[in-house]
């Protein structure tokens, strides 16, 4: 009796957890329709568009021009590390100019895309979420919907389409700057065998296809981590204690989830050989 | 002014009257807001003619929040009516709701000033996002409504280098910005000094006088309240303890106790005395019970395991 | 003599002996601005030595009503014209009060103190 009871009780548990995440995923989804909705309602409108170029403009400064250098150098040591770490076990097979190769997929595949979002979600999304939900305390977003201003179209859509077009921009700077720290490994570690002929390896190795499915996924990723640090902003209740927890959480779940995504992609692109 | 404070007194509801004076700015009717199952108000009924300034005023928790909220829109009723410059908020779909929002402002608590844009810019966005005037026209109404809250040396201030007052004035000349037929004011005194509380009370007279403007007041300072007032409405746990115009108030202010429980309370309320109706309520029973429990009680641990 | 078009405010522009008398009418809001902004710079284009508005006909004027006449003023003062206000009714005149505007504008009761 009693054990069956405290069986359901977790069951229950379990339950509401499991309908809290549908929840949360379902309210970022009406998020998502409602940005959705109000881009196709700037576009339509000709003095909106304006102003939202503007805005847009401003965000993409914010969010992604800050962040090029950090994402540049984090990049960069990570195409060290992989270029140090491929060479020893290589060198046995004779394939250490290998290094090349697969650090142009690894990196223009994989990592540009996940490492620059992780660190713009750092940067900009707990920036987001802190910004939006001090704006949530400071009833400034009840002020813009009593004058009714859209709190979408005039916060949320500038920050989403910003983390969007800052993320693809940024892979394409990091998918260099992990290159060129392989390049420079290579040059000045391991050997000739490794930086003769590394770019031209890696202009052999990589295709369209994969330039593009790390672009796809950078797109992806941003539209992510930008939903996701306007959700908790917007959930904001309680003070400067709801802002902090909500930049905390926005770091958490988004990290969760780009590997989840992340994952999800690479399994369908591997099926589908893109 | 007798014969409408009398057509008050009669509140909730008089059809027969209405029907002969002018559509008020503002209709509730019998409106009931349920909030997770709890009542917050039930069955507030009031209107505010066009021109005139409805005070609304109860304890903490009454529901004056939550009735500011139905008024402009942004809860919609559990069940009963607010009608705003003859629409029916509760009916409205979002697009028509904006358009009636244009028609009304609302100096919030706080000034609620978007904080990244100038004291000038943030008086300017309605203008800018609802009509098509040129710049040179917009900065003209902004400087003009800055003048009218004394605040244009503030104008290319941010909003985080100006005092609680003059934030407030600039919530005002922001709320003003597009010439609102009705507006509405969250607590317009609140931790502002006596100076800048009386000045705020003159502009919100000045704009009834002069502009014709119809206001709502939510507050709790009673000497704000009977200055702006002409009619005022006591809230307390979510019902409508009693309209009238500010005249009757006073004479229940400054009378004697009348063993009317409600009048004591309004009276308790309006001198802000500490002995009344409204503190009996808060005394609750059971206390030399509760404080023996608590001491006859064994420790409990502190730490009690993972749950 | 002109008389002026269905959507704008300005009723009536005539040249009198003193000055060039614009008169307005119904409503001076925001749905008729950009009229009475090109139409006033019409007026302001002849050239005269005083315009005089006459706002009798005038029963709500908006802010942006007002702050045309500011672009007005503005562009009169640049170009040596005098401008005068008349015939403003009570609910007018509290707008330019409420706002210090009584203080920049000329102001008379009416017209013939206008054209005197």
């Amino acid at each position: 009796m009693d054990a069956a009871s405290t069986q359901s009780r977790r069951l229950t548990h379990l339950g509401t957890r499991g309908l809290d995440v549908i929840r949360y995923i379902g309210g970022m989804a009406l998020l998502l329709q409602e940005t959705a909705r109000a881009a196709a309602g700037v576009l339509a409108s000709r003095p909106h568009r304006a102003s939202a170029a503007a805005h847009l403009a401003r965000q993409v400064v914010r969010l992604g021009i800050r962040s090029v250098g950090i994402v540049a150098l984090v990049q960069f040591f990570v195409g060290v590390i992989l270029a140090l770490q491929m060479a020893p076990p290589l060198e046995p097979f004779g394939y250490v100019s290998m290094v090349a190769n697969i650090i142009g997929v690894a990196v223009f595949r994989e990592l540009g895309p996940l490492i620059s979002a992780i660190v713009l979600c750092g940067f900009a999304g707990a920036s987001i979420a802190a910004e939006l939900g001090a704006m949530v305390v400071g009833e400034e977003v009840e002020a813009l919907e009593a004058h009714a201003i859209s709190p979408v179209r005039f916060l949320i859509l500038p920050r989403l389409a910003g983390t969007v077009i800052a993320m693809i921009c940024l892979c394409v700077v990091a998918d260099l700057a992990g290159c060129l720290g392989g390049y420079l490994s290579s040059l000045l570690v391991i050997g000739p065998a490794a930086h003769l002929g590394y770019w031209a390896r890696i202009a052999e190795q990589l295709t369209v296809g994969d330039f593009l499915t790390g672009l796809i996924k950078a797109g992806v990723f941003g539209l992510i981590l930008g939903l996701l640090a306007c959700f908790e902003g917007l959930r904001v209740r309680g003070g400067a204690e709801g802002v902090g927890r909500a930049t905390t959480m926005t770091v958490v779940y988004t990290i969760i989830s780009l590997v989840l995504v992340d994952c999800l992609f690479t399994v369908l692109f591997f099926v589908c050989k893109l | 002014m007798i014969d409408k404070a009398d057509s008050l007194l009669d509140a909730p509801v008089a059809p027969a009257a209405a029907a002969e004076a002018p559509p008020p700015a503002i209709a509730v009717v019998d409106l009931v807001s349920v909030l997770d199952g709890r009542p917050v108000l039930d069955g507030v009924s009031f209107d505010v003619p066009r021109g005139k300034t409805l005070v609304i005023m109860g304890p903490s928790g009454c529901g004056k929040t939550t009735l500011l909220r139905h008024l402009i829109g942004s809860m919609r009723p559990t069940r009963g009516r607010v009608e705003l410059l003859g629409h029916n908020l509760g009916e409205l779909a979002e697009r028509d709701l904006e358009a009636v929002r244009r028609r009304f402002g609302i100096l919030f608590q706080s000034g609620a000033l978007f904080n990244s844009m100038t004291v000038a810019e943030n008086v300017a966005l309605p203008l800018r996002e609802h009509t098509r005037l040129d710049a040179a026209t917009i900065d003209v109404i902004v400087k003009m409504k800055l003048e009218l809250v004394n605040l244009r040396a503030a104008a290319n201030r941010m909003p985080a280098e100006i005092s609680g007052g003059m934030k407030k004035r600039a919530g005002l000349a922001r709320a003003i910005a597009l010439d609102p037929e009705v507006l509405f004011y969250d607590e317009p005194s609140a931790g502002l000094d006596p100076v800048t509380s009386a000045e705020i009370d003159q502009l919100i007279i000045d704009l009834t006088d002069k502009l014709g403007v119809t206001s709502v007041v939510v507050t709790h300072e009673m000497d704000s309240a009977f200055r702006v007032a002409d009619t005022m409405v006591m809230l307390d746990e979510g019902k409508v303890l009693r309209t009238g115009a500010r005249q009757e108030f006073q004479l229940l202010r400054d009378g004697p106790p009348t063993g009317d429980r409600a009048s004591d309370l309004i009276r308790q309320f309006l001198t802000g005395s500490s002995h009344g109706p409204i503190t009996d309520r808060r005394l609750s029973g059971g206390y030399a019970d509760d404080i023996l429990m608590a001491a006859g009680r064994a420790g409990r641990p502190l730490w009690t395991g993972w749950r | 003599m002109v008389e002026a078009k269905l959507n704008s405010p300005v009723r009536q522009v005539r040249q009198e002996p003193q000055a060039l008398v614009v008169t307005l009418a119904g409503d001076v809001d925001l749905h008729r601005t950009p009229e009475l902004q090109q139409e006033l710079v019409r007026v302001v284009e002849r050239r005269p030595r005083r315009i005089v508005l006459d706002l009798t006909a005038v029963q709500y004027m908006d802010s942006s009503g007002v702050a045309s006449l500011v672009k007005l003023l503005s562009s009169t003062r640049r170009q040596n014209i005098e401008l005068k206000l008349c015939g403003m009714a009570p609910r007018v005149k509290s707008i330019f009060e409420i706002t210090r505007l009584d203080t920049v504008f000329d102001i008379c009761p009416a017209l013939k103190d206008a054209l005197a």
